[in-house]
């Protein structure tokens, strides 16, 4: 398991984390949602121990993350970034090699782990073309499987994934498409932790939701119980109305438009400070 | 898949033997050309006689005379330095994330040269030694002092909550740079004519002054920090995603940045003492590199250190040819030989849209 006890992160005067706690389970998609600004990224570079002056404990698989040398904290988790750039012209192949960094495996291995992952991520027809030709969802798809490749074999211990908001700017196809990859990964084991920027997507995949606002978890729990109209506003400052997809038999909101596009006073509030 | 794999290593191994081949027959032939002519069959059995192998063999004995007091030591002065430039280079554009970074620009160069100035100019007054075995060595340990300070008060300085601050450094590099430039500057104030001389030719570069004692000194330590560097490639690929996304692929980022900057300022500040400021070697070819070749470092850096070699060598030839028996200064003739086919390489590489 992965946990985070009361964590508290600020940068000088301001508080960027706020007692938060969480936990993630192996083998399950937890989904982080907020509005701009809510601390979600940091939280992720805290637990991902990038962050390192932080108040409060965290725990993978029982112990202390300040226990962990670099080498062995990337044999449990790997994380993915928001936007990662690539300086030099490396191509898709190398870029996922660079995920076996720290492993002390074979070349065998390790090439078969990176042949898997590109047949997983639908990316083998490229691996030899150079990142910098490639579009945006396919370079995601390229970082996703780099990431993938740090922690895909088997082991005794679970592994976990961090993505921040893995989707951003891909189109819906390739949104689904990325997901549903996530999803697939938790079969190995694997504990997925995403900041989800799309409520309705969050709650279609995540098993686990957690609803985050000022650096406070403002609800968590299992994702369709705490999926309603009033956390969704508590967090967000806006109205929504929640209504049940029978496709995918879960819930989906739509914002209400009202005036001024139906953002509470609370929000206009700090949208005009901002 | 794994024919593919072994048919990329297999590449490498190719280009880094092919790049060998080349260096071994342009030294061969860098050791025939000069003053006195020595055919390169001459050669050959001249470095035999140095291995202790075929001494049967006659050769020319003032041949060997000026082969072993002149010319090798200033091959294996001119191939080490050459490779120094050529792997620092490399290792700090990796780090930097910077195809435009070289060694100048974090101040090794500048304080280096400050440091060896005073010493040039002030050594005297100061009742340092000025000759002989001990000033040999004490250059060296200068420039790599003063690089070493300098490159520290930039990472110092670009600090900020733990990590360095590439932006900043880049331009704390400047300022330091320009500090540097004044020191030198002040020296330069209070030398005589004579020291200004062998200063002009020193910010030039000058190969000529090679011998066996400044190469005691120096050789070790520049064959440390290019051995020790090359040990960093995987790790600079993996800072190529960035140093984020290094650490969390299980890189000690802070202390392998540490560790390349200082190695660079070791290789880069006792080449600056041996032969003054060579420029654009460092800039240059891990760029040729890259653009013939892939970008990976496991290939980059062995391959920088043959073709800063190699450029250096050919650049020594022509340069001790050209205006035979005097010299051109060796950083003019880099520049003049690497800047074209440097902007050829650089428009080629634009419109495959490669950079």
């Amino acid at each position: 398991m992965y946990q985070a006890t009361n964590i508290s992160f600020r940068i000088r005067d301001k508080i960027i984390l706020d007692e938060v706690s969480l936990k993630l389970q192996p083998a399950m998609f937890t989904a982080i949602v907020g509005p701009n600004g809510a601390g979600k990224s940091t939280l992720l570079k805290t637990l991902a121990y990038e962050h390192q002056l932080f108040q409060g404990e965290v725990i993978i698989n029982g112990k202390p993350v300040q226990k962990y040398s670099p080498k062995e904290l990337s044999m449990v988790r790997a994380v993915l970034p928001q936007n990662s750039q690539v300086q030099f012209a490396f191509s898709v192949e190398q870029i996922i090699q660079l995920g076996r960094h720290a492993h002390r495996t074979t070349k065998a291995e390790n090439e078969k782990v990176v042949g898997e992952v590109l047949t997983l991520t639908g990316i083998t027809s490229f691996r030899e073309r150079s990142y910098h030709t490639l579009s945006g969802g396919e370079k995601q798809r390229v970082q996703l499987a780099r990431v993938l490749a740090q922690v895909w074999e088997e082991t005794v211990y679970p592994r976990y994934i961090l993505l921040d908001e893995p989707t951003s700017s891909l189109d819906i196809a390739q949104q689904q498409l990325i997901f549903s990859l996530a999803r697939q990964v938790c079969e190995r084991n694997i504990g997925v932790m995403a900041i989800v920027h799309d409520l309705n997507q969050a709650v279609q995949f995540a098993d686990q939701l957690y609803f985050m606002r000022d650096g406070k978890i403002m609800a968590a729990g299992e994702a369709q119980s705490v999926f309603t109209k009033a956390n969704i506003e508590e967090t967000f400052c806006c109205r929504v109305n929640v209504y049940h997809d029978p496709c995918n038999n879960c819930p989906f909101i739509i914002p209400e438009r009202g005036e001024l596009g139906g953002i509470t006073s609370e929000a206009r509030l700090t949208i005009n400070e901002q | 898949m794994n024919a593919l794999l072994t048919f990329r290593e297999s590449k490498n191994t190719m280009i880094i033997m092919g790049m060998s081949v080349c260096l071994v027959v342009t030294v061969l032939f860098s050791l025939s050309i000069g003053a006195v002519s020595i055919p390169v069959k001459d050669v050959a059995v001249v470095l035999l006689h140095k291995l202790g192998l075929f001494s049967a063999i006659e050769s020319d004995g003032m041949h060997e005379i000026v082969m072993s007091s002149i010319r090798i030591p200033r091959i294996i002065m001119t191939l080490l330095i050459g490779s120094s430039l050529g792997i620092s280079g490399a290792a700090l554009q990796g780090l930097f994330r910077n195809p435009l970074v070289e060694p100048s620009l974090i101040g090794v160069s500048g304080g280096s040269a400050a440091g060896v100035v005073m010493v040039i100019v002030f050594g005297a007054s100061w009742g340092l030694v000025t000759d002989g075995l001990l000033y040999n060595s004490l250059l060296p340990i200068v420039a790599f002092g003063g690089g070493l300070i300098a490159t520290f008060l930039v990472l110092k300085l670009s600090n900020q909550m733990g990590r360095t601050n590439i932006a900043v450094l880049v331009l704390v590099g400047v300022a330091i740079n320009a500090l540097a430039g004044a020191v030198i500057g002040l020296a330069i104030f209070y030398a005589d004519e004579n020291q200004l001389r062998t200063f002009t030719f020193w910010t030039l570069g000058d190969l000529g002054g090679a011998s066996w004692n400044k190469l005691i000194i120096a050789a070790p330590l520049l064959i440390f920090s290019s051995a020790s560097l090359l040990l960093f490639s995987p790790s600079l690929n993996a800072l190529a995603l960035g140093e984020a996304e290094a650490y969390h692929m299980g890189v000690d980022v802070e202390r392998s940045k540490r560790i390349i900057i200082f190695l660079s300022a070791l290789g880069v500040g006792v080449s600056v003492s041996l032969a003054g400021m060579i420029g654009f070697v460092g800039l240059v070819i891990p760029h040729l590199i890259r653009v013939l070749f892939h970008a990976d470092n496991k290939l980059v850096l062995p391959a920088s250190i043959l073709g800063g070699a190699w450029l250096l060598i050919i650049a020594d030839v022509v340069a001790r040819t050209v205006v035979s028996p005097a010299e051109l200064p060796i950083g003019v003739v880099t520049a003049l030989i690497g800047a074209p086919f440097f902007i050829g390489l650089l428009m080629k590489a634009k419109l495959k849209n490669e950079l």
